[in-house]
């Protein structure tokens, strides 16, 4: 007996030291500085959470099909702000946006309040709305450093002509760019789904399917890498208003694969998952 | 899905949303006798919206060659082929539209064009349907036929595009049913782009959204023509306003040549869209092939067409084509001229339907000089 509890306890230490320590709720563990950057060491302190995922099949076009089927999260915080790191297998880096060309992208969404009914789990509800923030792979690029031009997207493309970048408009001129705005209607609009930005993430809030719009800005911030077949993307966002330490909100995931021709409701996603704020003691 | 009323297709079918038509319909015929493929159209709507970065491949407007031509690649073919069993009973539409056969999980029947399929724009451009056969070609008339057929958005009364968006960004207009895709609110899912029959929604890489023809609703708010319509070489095209079948007015330009003398056809009535922009047949092709594109009706709007030398009123209305910028909403013909007016009755053009002939001998004695013909 004395040796088969000794067997026992070298097993689940060396289950220990082989993988990350894995817990059934997202656990957003307390520190001083909250990295950026996927690949820091300091993700190693928080514990990794295995999100499955599945088929959006609630609303038309549907997910038929599973693809991704998990997402491996960990989260930090320094209250303030919540860092997540979403790591999910995908071997195809899909970052060029064209003509039925989809985008590798994943988002978190959080119940805009902590309640106890919580949002439907899918975009949220009327009068209970769910704050998303999105990454997508092209603006990563860009903000890499792609440039905004179509040789950018295509090397080898040849344009004769664009008026807004012809004589006399001077180059960069602000008569320049307001022509350039005249070709560009969603830029003119300030809907950046493309063009120059400055952070590879945005700030959404919906009500529901379908209402997915700009939401109040909860500073996010966000960095993401295609390595060793798959994606690691750091996302961070203010924290959740009313999470504080020890206490409990609910989070959930979705992730987008270009080659498999996902995006909007094309896509793999989780239900509510916990999340809680946790001190490093 | 809702329940609506589709008058191409004599039946009520399925829609995504519930019959709301607009005040009145934005819609246009095409005569396809008379396109010559100079694409004067194509590069007035190029230089006047699609100029900009990520709009190089877009053509809002293009003219192909049937039978071969399309752009983007095949983008009949690969529907109808998707589409099975498109019978009619009479003038009753008996087999399912993009709607009704719909596959689980989707809201419409259909399919991502591949990026390389937008490369061809040309593809099969003056090919006839078959091979020409040594000396054939000296023969009139041609044994072979090809015809141009210039498309733009149809601003479809059940436009799948907008059925296609799950965030309800594409909007129909109530005051004239201009379709806009609202480049505020779109998010680039091109759901649109798939679900288009006619493959008129474009994405843009540099935007990220998802463009098409506004129908130049600028000029139209103006009572003056779009840009490829008032461009047009052939004078092929004239624009308006389409009543319902239960509403015609028959001094409507367009009420007369597709309700009451159904000379003019919807492109693929079967995919079931009500698209408005309507086709004279091409008079030359086989009626078979005409049945395919325009409907059951071909072979009446041919004869129909074949016959305008004998019927005034409608080639009067034939000589309007392309004879004012602006939208002609009343015609009347008396004697031998056609008068259009707007909506107003103020008139705007009248056009004889017989130009005189001058014939100038061959040999001028008075200037000491002798004629050439050019053909
Ligand atoms: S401008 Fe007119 S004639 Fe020329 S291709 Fe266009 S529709 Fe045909
Ligand atoms: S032709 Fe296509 S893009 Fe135009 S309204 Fe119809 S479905 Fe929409």
């Amino acid at each position: 007996m004395r040796y088969a509890g000794v067997t026992l306890m070298i097993l689940l230490s060396a289950a220990c030291s082989k993988g990350p320590k894995q817990v059934a709720e997202v656990v957003a563990m307390e520190r001083a500085g909250l990295p950026a950057n996927p690949t820091d060491a300091a993700w190693e302190e928080a514990p990794e959470h295995l999100a499955k995922l599945v088929p959006q099949d609630q609303v038309e076009p549907r997910v038929l099909t599973p693809t991704t089927g998990e997402v491996r999260v960990r989260a930090l915080t320094n209250g303030n702000e919540v860092a997540f790191r979403l790591e999910w297998v995908d071997d195809s880096k899909s970052d060029k946006p064209g003509p039925t060309k989809m985008i590798d992208a994943c988002a978190i969404q959080i119940p805009a309040r902590i309640e106890k009914d919580l949002p439907e789990p899918q975009m949220g509800q009327e009068g209970k709305p769910v704050q998303v923030t999105y990454w997508r792979a092209d603006w990563q690029s860009t903000i890499d450093g792609r440039g905004d031009t179509i040789r950018d997207l295509y090397p080898n493309a040849s344009i004769d002509h664009y008026p807004h970048e012809a004589k006399p408009l001077a180059p960069g001129s602000d008569a320049q760019k307001e022509m350039a705005l005249r070709y560009s209607p969603a830029r003119a609009l300030g809907n950046m789904r493309g063009g120059p930005r400055s952070v590879p993430v945005e700030d959404l809030v919906a009500n529901g399917p379908g209402t997915l719009a700009p939401g109040p800005s909860l500073g996010a911030k966000g960095k993401g890498a295609h390595q060793k077949g798959g994606w690691s993307v750091v996302i961070s966002r203010k924290i959740p208003e009313g999470l504080a330490p020890n206490q409990k909100t609910h989070i959930a995931f979705a992730v987008w694969q270009g080659s498999q021709r996902e995006s909007g409701a094309r896509k793999m996603r989780t239900g509510w998952i916990t999340l809680s704020r946790r001190s490093g003691s | 899905m809702a329940r609506v009323y589709n008058w191409q297709l004599g039946r009520e079918m399925s829609y995504w949303y519930p019959e709301s038509r607009p005040q009145r319909q934005f819609a246009a015929v095409f005569d396809t006798n008379k396109c010559i493929a100079c694409q004067t159209c194509t590069l007035a709507c190029k230089t006047t919206w699609t100029s900009g970065k990520g709009q190089e491949y877009m053509l809002w407007n293009n003219v192909e060659t049937k039978p071969y031509g399309s752009y983007p690649l095949a983008y009949d073919l690969k529907l109808l082929d998707m589409l099975n069993g498109q019978s009619w009973a009479g003038n009753k539409y008996e087999g399912q539209t993009i709607f009704e056969s719909a596959p689980a999980g989707e809201r419409v029947l259909g399919w991502r064009p591949e990026e390389q399929d937008y490369a061809y724009p040309n593809v099969g451009e003056d090919d006839c349907a078959n091979q020409v056969d040594s000396g054939a070609f000296l023969n009139l008339p041609h044994m072979n036929w090809f015809f141009y057929l210039a498309r733009i958005c149809n601003h479809c009364t059940y436009p799948a595009c907008l059925a296609s968006c799950p965030r309800g960004s594409i909007y129909k207009r109530p005051e004239d049913g201009i379709v806009l895709v609202d480049q505020g609110r779109c998010r680039g899912y091109q759901e649109c782009v798939r679900g288009c029959p006619y493959k008129k929604v474009f994405f843009n890489p540099m935007t990220g959204t998802s463009e098409k023809c506004i129908a130049c609703f600028p000029k139209i708010e103006q009572g003056i023509q779009p840009q490829c319509f008032v461009n047009c070489i052939g004078k092929i095209r004239l624009a308006g306003y389409l009543s319902r079948p239960d509403q015609v007015r028959p001094d409507n330009p367009l009420d007369y040549l597709v309700h009451i003398k159904k000379i003019a056809l919807p492109l693929f009535p079967q995919f079931g869209l009500e698209p408005n922009v309507y086709y004279i047949p091409p008079i030359h092709a086989p009626v078979s092939f005409n049945q395919q594109l325009f409907g059951p009706g071909a072979g009446e709007a041919m004869k129909a067409y074949r016959n305008a030398a004998n019927d005034p009123d409608l080639a009067s209305l034939l000589c309007l084509f392309g004879s004012t910028e602006m939208m002609v909403s009343r015609f009347r013909r008396t004697g031998d001229v056609v008068a259009g007016s707007d909506d107003k009755g103020a008139e705007l053009v009248r056009v004889p339907m017989r130009e005189p002939v001058y014939v100038r001998p061959a040999v001028d004695p008075k200037n000491q000089l002798v004629r050439i013909n050019c053909p």
